[in-house]
This record gives structure tokens, sequence and C-alpha cells, in this order.
């Protein structure tokens, strides 16, 4: 019977969803047929929408993992966007100051400094709340503002591209670039990235003393104390693990999509990778299914906004709505559901 | 001797920028004080400010009125933190995660509105902005008189409004059951405190005053809207009750340091210096860090914070 609730209380989200979404169209004047239609086009209409979602998910799923880790360790990281840009630099200065490597050397040379770079973004927080109980919540998010401006500073001056008068980095070289998958849409190697991180951290977490240590500081600080496991190193190790995969969204999204470093690379990912978390509940198997769905929110967004005009930022409400109704649903629904006699 | 002058006028003009920009921030900021010492920590303050920013211009673009601008701007606010109160008091969700779905619902709700309303327009909509007040008399004293008897009535109100808050958090009955409930829920209840009405006027007068700070940026510093026009400043404010630890003038002091750094900033960016003006817009925030970092080992967080109070719990 539990399962019947949870589905019911699901379909409930869903419909409420719609029904927001239906409304803020209606309102804003748009054509809601011609939004419905675009919006499902968008997603199954074609081979590259699909290929899209995928495209969108990759970064997702791998910041997405990181934010989990965090979480489970109970470490508020808010900062995988600001880390996913650390990462995107590592990569570009991979590119632009080493000397030419093989292909395969040259991606794991990028991909260790993108985890680097993005992991110490993330532990300078995660150091100043295990030592000194400074909030992280603040400092990732300020970290953020940092690092995208650092962005647009490096892009402007040690790594601009001199023959351009544009803020962007040169092109990177070819052995810093991820194979495509699905000629000729925009699928990359990134994605199976991606599900190899997931998997990874799915073993750490679920199967190893490491993944369990983390877990118990995240449950119950006091218990692991208690139990002689270190709550200052398990904090600073999660960091470094979360902030490092959100690096790797960076390396992906340059090595897989950009080829160059430039200002606004992500739309948010980083920020979209806390829902993700949320709603995938901290589990591997529930990012990845998480961050696809998201991202075909997206993509049926931005199909939404080609064909009928209607601004993207309709998923941003909707994504709040959703994660509230998720949270609150078991007190919110218990009227509905007693009514439906469903225990 | 002129040079003297330019310097002495530079100094004035840096100290009054410093005081509306530690406005928003201030408001913000008591109103989280507010919530947070009776025990709710609400990170939904960027999303409370963005809100209130935004209505308070729809409302002032559509009226051409301020006084409109300004009670839309607190309504704005205020829708915000009840859905926080709500999510947080009846639902018991974790205080923090709700108020990161509500930041991006604010924004998202904002910029979709926003758009929906103007299009993709070339022309920056305009709504009317407050006049600075001149004090008579008290205007007059040098430097002092500019800096601070100069300004526009939201900075008048940020004084009153500290002074207000302080006389109801340290000289009633009211702010030290306020206290009592964010140290020790339970405790309150068994006495004969009610913790949730506490909580939700505390979480009235934070949407309220974050709702009135988000309208100072569109009302009297920009007077336009863009999309995330708060860019930070609700987690800026967050911080600034951190280091003013939750004491009406400690927050408005701290604000007026992150406002100094933020003033200075444009000074900065304007003045040429051949650097990216990425270099000052960061500014503002490593300074918000830094800031941080002095209130190391001082923590005087309420007890209960961000810990939802059910009463049937043990």
């Amino acid at each position: 019977m539990k399962y019947t609730k949870e589905l019911v209380s699901t379909l409930i989200i869903i419909l409420i969803t719609f029904l927001l979404a239906a409304v803020l169209i209606i309102v804003a004047k748009y054509d809601p047929g011609m939004a419905l239609q675009s919006f499902f086009y968008g997603i199954f209409g074609s081979l590259h929408g699909f290929a899209e979602i995928m495209v969108r998910a990759t970064p997702l799923i791998l910041a997405g993992l990181g934010v989990s880790v965090a979480f489970s360790t109970g470490f508020f990281n808010i900062g995988a966007e600001g880390q996913l840009y650390m990462g995107a630099i590592a990569i570009t200065f991979v590119g632009v100051f080493l000397p030419p490597m093989p292909p395969m050397l040259h991606i794991a040379v990028a991909i260790l400094a993108g985890f680097l770079l993005g992991g110490i973004w993330a532990v300078i927080p995660g150091f100043l709340k295990a030592k000194y109980g400074v909030s992280e919540i603040i400092t990732t998010i300020m970290f953020n503002y940092i690092a995208i401006n650092i962005v647009g500073i490096l892009v402007r001056t040690v790594l601009k591209n001199t023959e351009s008068a544009l803020p962007y980095s040169p092109v990177m070289p070819k052995s810093l670039s991820f194979p495509l998958l699905l000629y000729p849409t925009r699928l990359h190697g990134g994605l199976i990235l991606a599900l190899a991180c997931a998997v990874l951290i799915y073993i750490i977490m679920k199967k190893t003393t490491i993944g369990y240590e983390l877990r118990v500081v995240g449950f119950n600080k006091r218990a692991g104390t208690c139990s002689g496991i270190s709550v200052y190193k398990n904090i600073v190790l999660a960091s470094l693990i979360s902030g490092g995969l959100a690096g790797l969204a960076g390396v992906s999204e340059i090595a897989g999509v950009h080829h160059r470093l430039l200002e606004g690379i992500s739309p948010g990912y980083g920020y979209i990778a806390i829902i993700v978390a949320l709603m995938g509940r901290n589990h591997p198997v529930g990012v990845i299914i998480s961050a696809i769905g998201l991202s075909a929110l997206q993509v049926g967004a931005n199909s939404m906004q080609r064909q009928a005009g209607i601004p993207t930022s309709i998923t941003s409400v909707l994504m709040g709505v959703i994660v509230l109704l998720a949270l609150g649903k078991n007190i919110m629904f218990s009227g509905i559901l007693k009514k439906m006699r469903i225990k | 001797m002129a040079e003297a002058g330019t310097v002495l006028y530079y100094i004035v003009t840096l100290f009054a920028a410093s005081i509306r920009m530690a406005v928003p921030l201030t408001l913000a900021g008591l109103g989280e004080s507010f919530s947070e010492r009776s025990g709710v920590l609400n990170i939904g303050l960027e999303g409370i400010m963005l809100s209130g920013a935004f209505f308070s211009f729809m409302a002032a673009y559509i009226t051409q009125s301020i006084i409109v601008g300004v009670i839309f701007g607190c309504f704005g606010g205020l829708l915000i933190s009840m859905i926080h109160a709500y999510m947080s008091f009846k639902c018991y969700v974790d205080q923090v995660i709700v108020g990161i779905a509500l930041n991006f619902f604010s924004l998202g709700l904002t910029s979709f509105l926003f758009m929906a309303y103007f299009g993709r327009t070339t022309t920056v909509p305009q709504c009317p902005v407050v006049k600075p007040i001149r004090i008579p008399l008290l205007s007059d004293i040098p430097i002092v008189g500019d800096v601070l008897f100069n300004q526009d009535i939201f900075v008048y109100f940020m004084i009153f409004a500290c002074f207000v808050s302080y006389i109801i958090l340290y000289k009633t009955v009211w702010g030290t059951n306020i206290d009592a409930i964010g140290e020790h829920p339970k405790a309150a209840d068994t006495v004969g405190l009610n913790v949730k009405k506490t909580r939700y006027i505390t979480a009235i007068i934070n949407g309220c005053l974050g709702g009135l700070g988000g309208a100072y940026l569109t009302l009297a510093l920009l007077g336009f809207f863009m999309e995330n026009i708060t860019s930070g400043k609700g987690f800026i404010a967050l911080v600034v009750v951190i280091l003013g630890r939750r004491h009406p003038f400690g927050v408005l002091f701290a604000a007026l340091l992150v406002g100094a750094a933020e003033a200075l900033q444009y000074r900065l960016q304007t003045l040429g210096s051949g650097l990216p003006s990425q270099v000052f817009i960061m500014l503002p925030y490593v300074v918000t860090v830094i800031v941080l970092l002095f209130s190391i080992g001082k923590s005087s967080d309420p007890a209960a914070l961000g810990i939802s109070y059910k009463r049937s719990s043990r």
C-alpha cells in the first residue's frame, strides 16, 4: 500500500506542476496548445532532442553526484556552479600552457586537474566549516560569484585568445576533445565519464568504509564522534569529492561542448545540480534519473521558447515548486489521500 | 586648495553612497535577525528580496506611484516568506532546502513575469525613484550633513527601524520570548509561549523588511528591474546577520562595511585602471568572505536555529 501512496502523490505533483505551468502560460497570454505541442516535440520529436537531453544531463549528473555526496555528509554545498567553472579553468590551463601530449594522457591530465581545482574550491569552505563552523552555505555561494568573475578576468588577460578581440580563450587542441558518440548530434564522451563516476560513487558511498563514515557524519555527527569517526576529516573529504565532481562537469563542458573557455558556459548547471541531488535522494541512480528528467524539462522549455516564445525561466518556477511539493507531500496531500481512502 | 576640495567631495559622496548600498542589506538583515532569533533560518532571503524588487517595480511602473511600489514590495517579500513559513512550520521540511527551492521559485517567477509583460525590448522600462530629502539645519552641517541628512526616505527609515528593532528585541517581553523560542522551543512551549504564532510573526517581519530591502534596489538605487537583479545581495545580507550577531546595530554596522566595499567597487570601475571590471565586481563578495572570517569563534547562534519544532516530538 505504501507504493500506491507514493504513486498517487507523484501523480498529484505532476498534475499540479502541469496546472501551474498552464496557469502561467495562460496568464502571460501565450498559446497553451502550441506550448504543449512544442514542449513534447522538443523532447520526443527527434534524435537531436534526445541527444540534447543527454548533453545537458551530463554536467547535471556530474555536479549532481558531487552535491549528493556533500549532502549525504551534511555539508550543504551550494557552490557547484563555482566549482564547475574552476574545473573549466583547469582544463583550459592544461590546454594552453602544457606541452602537446598523446590524446588519452592529455584528457587524463585535464580530468585530474579539473577534479583538483574544483575540489580545492570546495575544500576551502569545507575546511572553514569543519574547523571553525563557518556556514558553508554562505561561503560556497560567495565562491560562486568569485569564480565566475575569475573566469571573466582570465579570458580577458592570461587566457585570452590574442587573435580575437572577444573575451575567450584559444581553441583547445584536438587531443583535449571528447569523442562524439552519435554524429551529427552533439552527444559526447562526457556522458560515459558521468556514468562511470556514478558507478564509482555508488561503490564508494554504499560499499566501502569511507562511504559509510561519510554517511554516518551526515546522519549523526555525535554518533560518529562517539564511535571514533572524525567529523573534521570526513567533511573535508566530502567537500573535496563534491567539488571535484562539479569540477569534472566543467571539464566535460569544455572538452565536449565549447572547446574553449568563455563566460557563461553554464546556464546554472551548478544550481540545478542541487535540485538534481534533492530529487535523486542523494542516490547515484536517483541522480541520473532526476538529471535526465530535469534536462528534458529544460530541452522542452527551450523548444517552447523557440516555437511559442515562452521564456525559459518558467523551468525555474516549476523546479522550485516540484521540490517543495515533493518534500511536503506527506502532510500537504494527507487530506486528499484520506478522502481517496489510500493509506 | 581645489585639489583638497575634490578629495573631500569624493570622500563625502563615497560615504553617502556606502550608506545607500547598506540600506537593502540592513533592512533584509533586520528581518532575518528577527526570524533567526526565533530559531528559523531563512536562506530564501535572496528570493524574498528579488520578489520584493520585482513586485515593487511592477507596481510603481504601472501606477507611477512610489507608495504603491513600497506596499507591493512588502507584499512580494511576504509571499516568499509565508511559503517558507508554511513549508517549515506545517510540513516540517528542512528550512535550508525550502530556502534553496524558494530562491529558484522566486528567480523563475520574477524573470518569467517580467519577460512575459515586457517581451524582448531594447529600451529598459523605468519606474519613478525616490528623491533625497534634505533635513533643514542638520543637512547644513559640513560633511556629516551631506552624508547623513541629505538622503532618501529609506535611509531614514533604516535608522528608525534599527532603533525600533533594538527596543523590541532588548527592551520588551516579547523580544525575550523570541529569544527563548529560538534557544529552546520546547521549554518555551511548556511555559505557555506560542511557538508557531511567534515564528509566523517573525516570518511576517522578515518578509516585509526583506521585500522593502529588495524594493530599495528598484525604487531608489536603480529605477529599473532586470533578471536576478539582487545577484547575491540576499546571501550577503545573511552574512551581515551573522557578523552583526543578530543585533540591530551590529547588523547596521556590518551592512555599512559591505556597503562601503560595494560603493568603492563602482568608483574604482569608473576610474579606468585598465584592469578588467570583474576585478572590482568581485570585490564585495571577497570582502563578504573576509568579513565572515572575522566572525570565527564568536558564534552565538540560537540553539534551535534551523530545526523545525514539532510539538509531539521528544
